[in-house]
């Protein structure tokens, strides 16, 4: 669905991705992984439109949408939950959620909305109340929430577990893997928590310094006990 | 005691004027963090604009419409101008072009007018109310100008948080980056922005003309009182320009009447001061003033 | 300049040589122009120069500095009004007498410069962008409204009027040519000190209903012009004043009874009534001819060869007893304010080209990097100030000179916006830049003055055509070409250079 050809991305004099190339099919989680710095936000940043890649394409059902604008590439499917707490703290929980979509229909909305709120009940509870009421792995739900409402084909999940406690991180991305599953949503997570996002994710992609080390079935890729110490740490 | 009420009285036109024009400050600043210092420059065009459509139709109400119209499109042009050219102006650049912007239309306009102060009629009676055998210092035309801001801040609040637009405009103010992630096209919120702020400007410029007299430079003054009130209320803060903005007004009208009108401007500097020395970021914000 | 960069890197004791020889050949330059040009020139020179010596200021505060500040001009209000005051109080206090006196209140306008430079400096340097611009914009449109609060001091609306005082030899031995005439001009001491005063009838202030003003009385400034040859009959005396009884009352009309009854009683006589003899025909006026030949009392005689001719006044004032040769008024103005910024340049050459300069830079481009290597950034923010207001205060007082009167009129928050587009015109960061906004400032509007009475223009469009330019031209330079004038140039020198 989305198809990633040997993109290359750098800021400045800084190499950050070399050639890169992975494909993100839908109903299923794809995990990209690696060390700090490996290169996986820009990735996630250049699918969204946020930094356009020197070389290399990026095409979406067929249709080429490389260096696009980001509000473009959002209304066209694909949503992004950026790295650190997305949700705008002076909005009110429900005005983030409406913030996604607005050029859907009144009622796609509405379904949306409410399908937010079954997922993430909370978020219902606090509807009214300030975003900054919200703790940490209740604002990743909210960001989360939000991309949702765009009613999009890809996911793009940028370390959604940075900063929460291991039992809601699991939670959650046993929650979007379900999603992945009955909707047909195409998911791909970057996570510097590697052993979380493998289990849940049906393939693998190992970055290091900006290049694709080793890609393959999700349990291959935890079992190998070389290179995860190489490359992601345990 | 009467002196009091009737100081207090006559500033309530103006100091709902001045909210207009601090509320119109505060929209550029949180759509594009840039304080547009020609935002006066705008409303006293318009204002001109408005008399001479109004000498032409003799209607004041064509000439406030058009007025408004030329004060949306007004800001469009003055935001092109300004921001779009340059995707990321150092600050200095910004603050000097809106001041070179504030230069030519006010050169532009004494072209066109004239530099002579003019009168502006106003639309309904302008002397005071007649009540308990004494003529107040509120006039007619004093009500007129308090409803017509009362339903502009309304309008401007309902738009601000009960519409999709209103709600774009404010996450691309907060948060650009996710703003445009959730699919919101907010290069085009920033326009709308300014284009509203025009429009504020421009009815404030119409209102205000009446009170006194309309020349090219007649309202650098208020740009000062405006500046002042949305500081003190604090630059991202809607609420704060519009309560701070009939604040200030208050202020200026009780120091004219019981010192000299000429310390106006010397007392809004006096305040502009104290804000800035203890608290900078206003008494609304969370965002910082200082520097380092 | 760009072509003296290297010269950054010798040692400091050498490059201040550099820099006073730098200054003392513009000085010397401009000294010779004003010498041989004509007065109006001069005028032009000089105000270009007092443009000059604010805005190597403002250089220093918005480009060096990064502080966009719209308060200069009422800095410069700062130091005109404090050498307006010290020398109308304190010029009869003999300090090695005039023209000495005028150095002392430039001094002391100076000071006021760098208080006020440290006051608004301590509040406006913790100020970022536009804060710091708001406040100095209420600064600029305030602090000429506190000449309204005093105006008995600070002379109110109206403002004050300077004495100024030129060099005593010129202008003492002028007014003795030019014939005592009963005293009621005297030297640069000035009218009311003559007797003058004490003769008008106390009914005169009553008619008035109000007190004579400095400004309603003749000075020096009224006359002796290129254009002006002063006689004795020029010069006011106690019967130039209206009493009462120059006023006509109803009993002065004539009416036809009344006028008949006057003539019956012999009221009104022969000679009262006019004929042709009171009216003036042709020949009552002098012509060149009919001058030489009237009988004319040699006392009143017109020495026409002790007044010059246009442009050639300095030469023929020489001819008069005890005068320096070649005294003009605007030459002196000129020479003045040359004076004056070739200082100022002097010491903003040293600044900016100095370790100072590289201070101001570095906490602009980066205050935390600066802060780290030891710099305070408020500190460096706050000298910016002080060294721009003390230079502003300086041409505040050359301006008055040239005005010879301050008053809010003259420093309005056009001044400020003036300095800004001046150097932003010129090239933020450069003296030069400084020096050419300055030129800018002076010469468009004569050369719209021009095309206007070329083509027809209205005087409304002539008098803000060139705000409109500048106005326009301010939103261009910051959009295309940041370095103004200068920096355009030093980049079309790099692009050349680098093929």
């Amino acid at each position: 669905m989305l198809r990633v050809e040997g993109i290359s991305v750098s800021y400045g004099a800084v190499q950050a991705l070399s050639d890169v190339s992975l494909d993100v099919p839908p109903g299923r989680v794809t995990a990209v992984i690696g060390a700090n710095g490996a290169g996986k936000s820009t990735l996630m940043r250049s699918l969204a439109g946020l930094v356009k890649p020197q070389a290399g394409r990026v095409t979406f059902e067929g249709e080429d949408i490389t260096g696009r604008k980001p509000e473009d590439v959002a209304r066209m499917g694909i949503a992004l939950v950026p790295e650190g707490r997305s949700t705008i703290p002076d909005l009110t929980v429900e005005d983030n959620l409406k913030l996604g979509g607005m050029w859907r229909s009144h009622t796609q909305r509405g379904t949306s909305l409410n399908r937010v709120y079954a997922l993430f009940p909370v978020l219902g509870e606090r509807r009214s109340l300030g975003a900054d009421t919200l703790s940490g792995g209740e604002r990743q739900q909210l960001a989360i929430g939000r991309a949702l409402m765009c009613g999009p084909q890809v996911l793009l999940l940028d370390e959604p577990s940075l900063g929460l406690a291991p039992l809601i991180v699991t939670q959650i991305l046993e929650l979007v893997s379900q999603m992945a599953k009955d909707s047909g949503l195409a998911v791909l997570l970057v996570e510097q928590n590697a052993a979380t996002a493998l289990r849940v994710a049906k393939t693998g992609i190992v970055l290091n310094l900006g290049q694709i080390v080793k890609s393959g079935p999700a349990q291959e890729i935890a079992q190998d006990e070389e290179l995860r110490h190489a490359y992601l740490g345990y | 005691m009467i002196d009091f009420i009737d100081y207090f009285l006559g500033g309530i036109s103006s100091g709902a004027i001045i909210a207009l024009l601090a509320l119109a400050l505060v929209l550029v600043w949180r759509s594009t963090r840039v304080v547009n210092f020609a935002q006066l420059g705008q409303a006293m065009f318009t204002t001109y604009i408005a008399l001479t459509v109004r000498d032409l139709t003799n209607s004041w109400i064509i000439g406030l419409v058009v007025a408004m119209a030329a004060g949306l499109v007004v800001g469009v042009f003055v935001h092109f101008l300004v921001i779009r050219p340059v995707k990321r102006l150092d600050t200095s650049g910004a603050i000097i072009a809106t001041f070179g912007v504030l230069i030519a239309l006010e050169a532009l306009a004494a072209m066109i007018w004239g530099g002579d102060p003019e009168a502006f009629p106003p639309p309904i009676n302008n002397s005071g109310y007649e009540l308990f055998g004494r003529t107040w210092p509120f006039s007619p035309y004093d009500l007129l100008v308090l409803v017509s801001v009362i339903v502009l801040v309304l309008a401007l609040s309902l738009v601000f948080t009960r519409t999709s637009v209103g709600l774009a405009m404010r996450a691309s103010a907060f948060n650009p980056e996710v703003a445009r992630l959730s699919g919101v096209r907010v290069s085009r919120m920033l326009v709308l922005g300014w284009a509203i702020a025009g429009l504020v400007g421009a009815v404030a410029g119409v209102l205000v003309a009446p009170l006194s007299t309309l020349s090219p430079t007649s309202f650098d003054i208020f740009l000062v009182f405006a500046f002042t009130a949305a500081v003190i209320g604090g630059l991202d803060s809607l609420v704060g320009a519009v309560a701070f903005g009939i604040g200030t007004g208050l202020v200026i009208a009780l120091v004219s009447g019981y010192s000299d009108s000429s310390n106006a401007p010397l007392v809004a500097l006096v305040l502009l001061v104290l804000n800035l020395l203890f608290k900078p970021e206003g008494v609304f914000s969370h965002h910082k003033a200082r520097a380092v | 300049m760009s072509k003296i960069r290297g010269l950054t890197d010798r040692a400091p004791g050498s490059r201040l040589v550099t820099h006073a020889v730098i200054a003392l050949v513009i000085f010397g330059i401009l000294t010779w122009f004003n010498q041989v040009v004509d007065p109006l020139m001069s005028y032009y020179l000089a105000t270009a120069a007092m443009y000059a010596t604010a805005m190597f200021g403002m250089t220093i505060l918005v480009g060096l500095s990064g502080q966009v500040s719209l308060g200069n001009g009422a800095l410069m209000a700062v130091g005109g009004y404090i050498f307006a005051l010290t020398s109308l109080n304190w010029q009869t206090v003999p300090i090695l007498g005039t023209p000495w006196n005028a150095v002392w209140s430039m001094v002391f306008a100076a000071l006021g410069g760098v208080v006020f430079g440290l006051l608004v400096g301590g509040i406006a340097a913790r100020l970022r962008g536009p804060y710091l611009a708001g406040l100095t914009l209420g600064i600029a449109v305030g602090v000429p409204a506190i000449a309204n609060r005093f105006p008995g001091l600070l002379g109110g609306e109206n403002g004050l009027m300077l004495q100024v005082p030129y060099p005593a030899g010129g202008y003492a031995s002028l007014e003795s040519e030019i014939g005592d005439t009963e005293g009621d001009f005297d030297s640069d001491a000035g009218f009311e000190d003559e007797g003058l005063y004490e003769e008008l009838p106390d009914d005169f202030t009553d008619q008035q209903g109000e007190e004579f003003v400095q400004d309603d009385f003749l000075t020096e400034d009224d006359f002796l012009t290129e254009d002006d040859f002063l006689t004795e009959d020029d010069f006011l005396t106690e019967d130039d004043f209206l009493t009462e009884d120059d006023f006509l009352t109803e009993d002065d009309f004539a009416t036809d009874e009344g006028f008949e009854a006057d003539v019956d009683s012999g009221a009104i006589s022969d000679d009262d009534l006019l004929t042709e003899d009171d009216f003036l025909t042709e020949d009552d006026f002098a012509t060149e001819e009919g001058f030489a030949t009237d009988e004319v009392a040699p006392e009143e005689e017109f020495d026409e060869e002790a007044f010059g001719v246009e442009g050639d006044l300095g030469a023929d004032v020489s001819a008069l007893d005890g005068v320096d040769s070649g005294f003009v008024i605007e030459q002196w103005q000129a020479s003045v304010a040359v004076a004056v910024a070739c200082i100022v340049g002097f010491v903003a050459l040293n600044l900016v080209r100095g370790r100072q300069g590289r201070v101001w830079q570095a906490v602009r481009d980066d205050p935390i990097a600066a802060a780290v290597s030891g710099i305070s950034p408020s500190g460096s923010k706050v000298s910016a100030f002080v060294v721009s207001s003390l230079f502003a205060a300086l041409a505040g007082a050359v301006f008055a000179q040239i005005l010879s009167y301050v008053g809010p009129g003259a420093f309005t928050l056009g001044l400020s916006l003036s300095l800004l587009v001046g150097i932003v015109l010129g090239g933020r960061n450069s003296l030069i830049g400084a020096m050419i906004g300055a030129v800018i400032l002076v010469w468009l509007p004569e050369f719209v003055l021009s095309l206007a009475s070329d083509r027809g223009w209205e005087d409304q469009i002539t008098n803000n055509a060139p705000n409109f330019v500048y106005g326009l031209a301010v939103v261009l330079v910051v959009l295309a070409a940041p370095g103004g004038l200068v920096g355009g140039v030093q980049s079309l020198l790099k692009r050349i250079g680098a093929r």
